[in-house]
């Protein structure tokens, strides 16, 4: 199906490729005409108020309802066991039938649902909420990835993985582990390299608990029938939500309809199912559309990132090029597994960076724990990977006495080298982007290192990702009678711009303006498959799909001027040949496209694979710094990030993408931490879990993509949303080593924690609480 | 957030009569910033909260005094004071300390009487208040009483306020050769709460300090003066030395808290590095008037 015909990397390009264009919707977002589902009602509508648990692992005991019922106004509370008179097996997830609508039997982290309040009016169905009693025996609980490895205390009776997954079938019926995947890669015989080194070093990184916080909580609505559903959401997979909820309620595909308009921010967080089988459920039962809007507080018990426990060991011959790598990489994924496999196998490809090593062992773990369940954000594993493999970089180079820089260069993988997986690094400038961090810097030129209690230090990192595969998207492409095009793709504009970059190459390919292009709201019933919008996959997936159906749209066009008589080559308008052939302003062309692109699924135990994905992606950052060495306090004064999203689409929009995935990752980098204690999270909102605000964006930041070309990308582009997020954290903490002298090996690097460093490298380390 | 009735009397006797002593959920309500952040968490479930918007009178309003101080309205919005020609005259270090005083927003809506009636140790406001020496006029329905801001502050939210008293004013007393300067240390984002706070105001002949109040807070369980800080710096030239000795001190005597913004003994190593950093601060104020 990846057999590419038409428009590629070097081809020539018309008007609409490369135009910063404005976004299509913008005017409609800043004068509050866009449509959310925040804003939606229906007739009849009940509001949803969840019951949480206040526990992190606990058998339910009972759960006591009757004092919420009395309240006036409250429609009907519902349990669990009211859920399975309607879903008789009411267990969703992508990678593991894992996760329950409401608890069942027991509970596995603190904000779980438990029960849920229907009331017309939200306000009486939160007050009905603090009316509920709920019982539990207390159980032992795990929270920490490591201790899940070994610990008698286990999440789950039983795995239960989804059946999608080829990889996960060997898991099926795994009884008294927490491990709910272990991805292993071996390239080479890492412990005869190590045999044969002559420098040997190893270290552990952490990262910590953080979450997406999108400015648009959860929200869905279920207008649920028995025969038939409809469900409006804000979710970043529409299709991957028909699946779900078609197979949860026993209904053919065609009977599930998603609907998402423009979603306030996703970042990961609104992949798979969130709320939608809960107001289905709901819905069902109540027979009334049934609408949950999550709180920002509430947020905090959806979905997070993963916190990380990487050990890496490199060995190095005597000229400082490594030889052997191994990794144990463990993910801690929470009470549930969402798409934690997922990630810990993904990411688990490129776990030993973008260097060519040849004896190279990574196993990876996903990992049950008893706090909020762990998902994709904003890189799917790689910014933890990144963190540790650069800053182990660093470490070495500095151990060696070698340039970081220079060290780098010893070893980074070149065009056409094969990385670790075995896959050719093709389209993967991964030096020229080291060299423009490095000259941008000056590297290798005087730094001023500055005076008395404030210490200056630069950094810098690279990394590269595989772009996650085989996944598939599907688009149409409609010109109607006049003309004007219509486009209907899955992509969900969460606000990363890609309805604008879809009618660039709709227009593009049919040498229209990207203005006149209409992008049809996301709806199962109209627009056609796509996996998802995640991992930077929509430009290159979608992009091609959307080229494939402009492609076809086009040669029918050509078609009908030759059928109504025109010469080759005429410029008579398309709205003159519809009237031309139906003698009226009537008719349509239809074009369609399917992309799948071309993959080779990895050798069970080896991990290895000529093709582990259709790109890659690659990016550098660098920073310098400034700390106040009484206190701590680090301050960015400079962030540089350079990437390569090949041929930009929308350059305007490539910038916005990669300044706030940079800045994203400066708060996860810098301070932002769910501080949990006994399984409960103490800063549970905005008040006390800050993320970055305007006053905090580094004095200077640069932006800067590498001139390239992804040969096989539509149009020669590919996929930026996540790319910037990868480096910040490494080139900080490498930065603040330069500055002085200290080096930590966990996240986030806040002021207290490089204060305790510093204090612990004079010898007069800070006492404890 | 659940239903509760919102009351909005028009003066100070009506509002006074709406209080009950004897109901911890009948509430009286500012500009409502911190208590809404208590009842979205569930923290505080009110049945009634008795606004002050409407009250109007002494609860309103920014008065300069002929003696060189200031009068101001509990219900003053912080906005008015950032922007006050006769605040920035008397204390322009309030007019310094609003600008990162919380956000545009949050500024514009909570009231000075609320900021100090909350008794939340994180507010920017209490420590430089007790600083110059402020002072409060609270009334009841038997009279009213004048209180220096350090004695309303008695705990983490605790107050000296009684059940059936409303702040009606704050009185900021002439500073006269007086400088001061406040320090907010966030931990984390600029915008987050401080992990400490410093304020100094002091009198100095040259390099030698005649009298210094040092007020600590954020880190500690409310604004809190250090007196052995001040004891330091009394009499002392301004130099390291002294100034170390002051920071010193302040660590030694302060009472601080850990939370998610910082361990007890790291905010112990902030107040010795900041109260030397307020009181530079301070002597670089060019007098009263900035």
């Amino acid at each position: 199906m990846a057999t590419i015909t038409g428009a590629q990397g070097g081809a020539k390009i018309g008007s609409q490729i490369g135009r910063s264009l404005p976004r299509l919707e913008a005017r409609d977002k800043v004068s509050g005409r866009a449509e959310y589902t925040h804003n939606l009602r229906l007739p009849g509508m009940l509001y949803g108020k969840i019951f949480r648990s206040t526990i992190a692992h606990g058998r339910i005991k009972s759960i006591d309802t009757s004092a919420a019922k009395k309240i006036p106004g409250v429609f009907r509370v519902v349990t669990a066991e009211d859920i399975r008179t309607v879903i008789p097996h009411p267990y969703y997830g992508p990678a593991f039938h894992d996760q329950p609508i409401l608890a069942i039997d027991k509970v596995r982290f603190v904000g779980e649902p438990v029960a849920v309040v229907l009331a017309s009016d939200p306000h009486v169905a939160e007050q009905a909420v603090q009316e509920i009693v709920a019982e539990y025996e207390e159980l032992p609980a795990i929270y920490d990835e490591i201790e899940a490895m070994t610990s008698k205390v286990f999440v789950h009776d039983e795995l239960k993985p989804a059946g999608a997954f080829a990889d996960l079938k060997h898991l099926t019926g795994r009884k008294n582990t927490n491990i709910a995947l272990d991805f292993k890669l071996r390239r080479g015989d890492v412990e005869k390299g190590f045999a044969e080194s002559a420098h040997v070093f190893e270290h552990t990184f952490h990262t910590q608990k953080v979450l997406h916080l999108a400015f648009e909580p959860f929200v869905s609505i279920a207008d649920a029938k028995p025969s038939a559903v409809t469900i409006y959401t804000s979710s970043q997979g529409p299709s991957f939500v028909r699946v779900e909820i078609a197979r949860l309620l026993g209904l053919p595909e065609n009977r599930v309809r998603i609907r998402v308009p423009y979603v306030g921010g996703g970042y990961g967080s609104k992949l798979y199912i969130k709320l939608e089988a809960l107001v289905t459920a709901l819905s069902l039962l109540s027979r009334r559309p049934v609408k949950i809007s999550l709180t920002m507080e509430e947020q905090f018990y959806q979905i997070t990132k993963h916190p990380c426990t990487f050990r890496i060991k490199s060995g190095l011959d005597k000229d400082g090029r490594i030889i052997a790598r191994k990794c144990e990489v463990y993910w801690n994924g929470g009470a549930y597994a969402d798409v934690g496999p997922r990630v810990t196998q993904k990411s688990g490809f490129t776990a030993s960076g973008p260097y060519d090593i040849e004896h190279v062992h990574v196993d990876s773990y996903a990992l049950y724990t008893n706090v909020t369940p762990s998902g994709a954000l904003r890189g799917f594993g790689i910014p933890q990977l990144v963190w540790s493999y650069e800053s182990h970089t660093d470490m070495i180079a500095r151990a060696l006495k070698i340039d970081p820089v220079a060290f780098r260069k010893k070893n980074i993988l070149r065009k056409g080298q094969k990385h670790a997986t075995g896959t050719p690094v093709n389209d993967a400038p991964l030096e020229a982007i080291l060299d423009r961090i490095a000259a941008r810097l000056n590297w290798g030129k005087p730094f001023e290192r500055g005076n008395g209690a404030v210490k200056r230090g630069r950094g810098l990192a690279i990394a590269i990702k595989a772009v996650i595969a085989p996944t598939t998207s599907v688009a149409i492409l409609n010109v109607t009678a006049d003309g004007s095009p219509i486009l209907y793709c899955g992509t969900v504009d969460m606000g990363q711009g890609s309805d604008t970059a879809m009618a660039q190459i709709v227009g593009e390919v049919l040498n229209v303006p990207a203005e006149s292009v209409r992008v049809v709201p996301r709806d199962t019933d109209i627009t056609p498959y796509d996996m998802g919008t995640l991992g930077s996959r929509s430009l290159f997936h979608m992009g091609h799909a959307v080229r494939m159906a402009a492609e076809e749209a086009r040669a029918k066009i050509a078609a009908l001027a030759r059928e109504v008589g025109e010469p080759e080559g005429s410029n008579v308008p398309v709205a003159e040949l519809f009237k031309k052939k139906y003698g009226m302003q009537a008719g349509n062309i239809v074009g369609s496209g399917t992309y799948k692109p071309d993959y080779i699924a990895p050798q069970p135990g080896t991990g290895l694979t000529t093709n582990v994905a259709p790109f890659w992606m690659v990016a550098g950052a660098g920073a310098e710094i400034e700390v106040d060495t009484e206190t701590g306090k680090v301050s960015v004064t400079r962030l540089i990030n350079v990437v390569d999203c090949g041929r930009p689409i929308n350059p305007k929009i490539v910038e916005t993408q990669i300044s706030g995935a940079a800045l994203m990752q400066f708060g996860f980098t810098m301070f932002e931490k769910m501080h949990i204690d006994g399984g409960q999270v103490t800063n549970a909102s905005l008040a006390d879990y800050k993320i970055p605000g305007i006053l905090d964006v580094p004095a200077v930041m640069e932006n800067e993509t590498i001139d390239s070309i992804q040969t096989n990308g539509p149009f020669g582009a590919k996929g930026v949303g996540e790319t910037a997020t990868f480096c910040v954290a490494p080139a900080i903490a490498n930065a603040i080593d330069d500055a002085v002298g200290v080096r930590l090996t966990e996240l986030p690097l806040n002021a207290e924690a490089v204060y305790r460093a510093i204090r612990a490298q004079q010898n007069k380390p800070l006492e404890d609480e | 957030m659940t239903p509760f009735e919102l009351l909005e009397p028009v003066s100070i006797k009506e509002a006074l009569g709406l209080l009950d002593p004897d109901d911890p959920s009948i509430r009286p309500v500012g500009g409502g910033t911190a208590l809404m952040l208590m009842m979205k968490a569930g923290v505080f479930r009110p049945t009634r909260l008795i606004s002050l918007r409407r009250v109007g009178g002494r609860l309103s309003g920014i008065k300069a005094g002929r003696d060189g101080g200031l009068t101001i309205g509990a219900m003053t919005p912080l906005a008015a004071l950032e922007h006050s020609a006769d605040v920035a005259r008397v204390a322009p270090v309030i007019t310094r300390a609003m600008r990162r005083l919380s956000n545009v927003r949050v500024r514009n809506v909570a009231t000075v009487g609320g900021a100090i009636a909350h008794g939340d140790p994180h507010m920017d406001l209490p420590p430089v208040l007790i600083a110059l020496g402020a002072s409060v006029t609270v009334i009841s329905p038997t009279g009213e009483r004048t209180i220096k801001v350090e004695d309303v502050l008695t705990g983490y939210y605790e107050t000296a306020l009684e059940k059936n008293e409303l702040i009606a004013e704050l009185t900021i007393p002439a500073q006269g050769a007086r400088r001061s300067a406040y320090i907010k240390f966030t931990a984390g984002s600029f915008e987050d709460w401080p992990a400490l706070g410093v304020a100094v105001s002091l009198e100095a002949d040259g390099d030698t300090v005649r009298s210094a109040t040092v007020v600590a807070s954020a880190a500690t369980a409310k604004a809190v003066r250090l007196t052995g800080a001040e004891g330091a710096l009394k009499g002392a030239r301004i130099d390291d030395k002294t100034l170390a000795r002051a920071g010193d001190a302040g660590a030694q005597e302060a009472e601080v808290i850990s939370d998610v913004r910082g361990s007890a003994p790291y905010k112990r190593e902030l107040i010795r590095v900041h109260v030397g950093r307020a009181v530079r601060q301070a002597l670089a104020q060019n007098g009263a008037t900035h």
